[in-house]
């Protein structure tokens, strides 16, 4: 086997002509180069595509609360805490109020 | 002839994103011919040859980030060659066939690029090798043509080096054995 080895060396059995050879690197080299840039530019793009996008969502976004909030019916504290036996009491004048019985503690039946 | 640049310069202009393209150029220039061999004994035909080379070459840019250095800059590169070689066989078998399975087809392709030359020994010796399952055969051709150690082979098909040495062992036993049935 070594002697046959020996024989045919490293020869192959196919050659390819050396400044063909150099041709084909050198192109696919900068190919490859050609393609990493183009690779770089639009992974950028779809970087700034991604950020404006997400910066009209937040505009959009905060514009909408904020003419939500102001078309909003603001209802007074005051009404909003009142219960409907303090708007009764506040509606009658003090003679009124002094007429209405008025009961002790000990005097509510108990049911 | 061209002066062989360092590694270290080489691995310290590819990590600098501002001095890769000029690394990756300066990296092909040194390594690209025997990439192109090593991709050309596996995949045989030099149309084929030149897509997997064109390939590794966009594969070795984009991942050379994920190279951390650990094993020469030219082991990384043959396992890159490998791996696209590998994908190309595969994409060219049937569904649920091996890459084994396309002896034939690659023996078509050596004849037809082979005619040209008319080296019997040298096309006899390919027909042998193109016998020998495909991992085997890689292994061959990066010890028997490329003159790796088997260490430095181990990190490119990560196997491990005794099964290298039994592989090789019985890679050229195979051989052997077809020489002398085919011989004239």
């Amino acid at each position: 086997m070594k002697d046959l080895l020996n024989d045919i060396g490293k020869k192959m059995p196919y050659q390819e002509n050396e400044a063909y050879l150099d041709d084909l690197i050198n192109q696919a080299t900068e190919q490859a180069i050609l393609h990493e840039r183009k690779k770089k530019t639009s992974r950028r793009l779809a970087m700034m595509i991604t950020s404006a996008a997400a910066v009209v969502l937040l505009v959009v976004g905060v514009g909408l609360t904020v003419i939500n909030h102001g078309s909003k019916t603001v209802i007074p504290v005051q009404q909003q805490v009142e219960s409907p036996m303090d708007q009764f009491l506040n509606s009658l004048s003090d003679e009124e109020v002094a007429q209405l019985p008025y009961y002790e503690i000990e005097e509510i039946p108990e049911y | 002839m061209q002066s062989k640049t360092d590694d270290n310069l080489l691995q310290q202009m590819l990590s600098d994103p501002l001095r890769r393209e000029e690394g990756f150029r300066i990296l092909m220039r040194q390594y690209g011919r025997t990439i192109y061999w090593h991709i050309r004994r596996i995949v045989v035909g030099h149309e084929d040859a030149e897509d997997v080379f064109q390939e590794t070459c966009i594969k070795v840019l984009g991942s050379i980030s994920s190279y951390r250095g650990d094993g020469s800059l030219s082991t990384w590169l043959y396992r890159v060659a490998t791996n696209e070689a590998l994908q190309h066989l595969r994409r060219q078998t049937h569904l649920f066939h091996s890459i084994d399975s396309l002896g034939d087809t690659l023996t078509e392709k050596l004849r037809a690029d082979a005619m040209l030359q008319e080296d019997e020994a040298a096309t006899l010796f390919q027909n042998a090798l193109l016998t020998l399952p495909t991992q085997q055969r890689i292994a061959f051709n990066l010890r028997y043509y490329d003159e790796l150690s088997y260490e430095e082979i181990a990190r490119i098909t990560g196997k491990s080096v005794n099964t290298l040495k039994t592989n090789y062992h019985y890679a050229t036993e195979k051989v052997k054995t077809y020489i002398k049935e085919h011989s004239k």
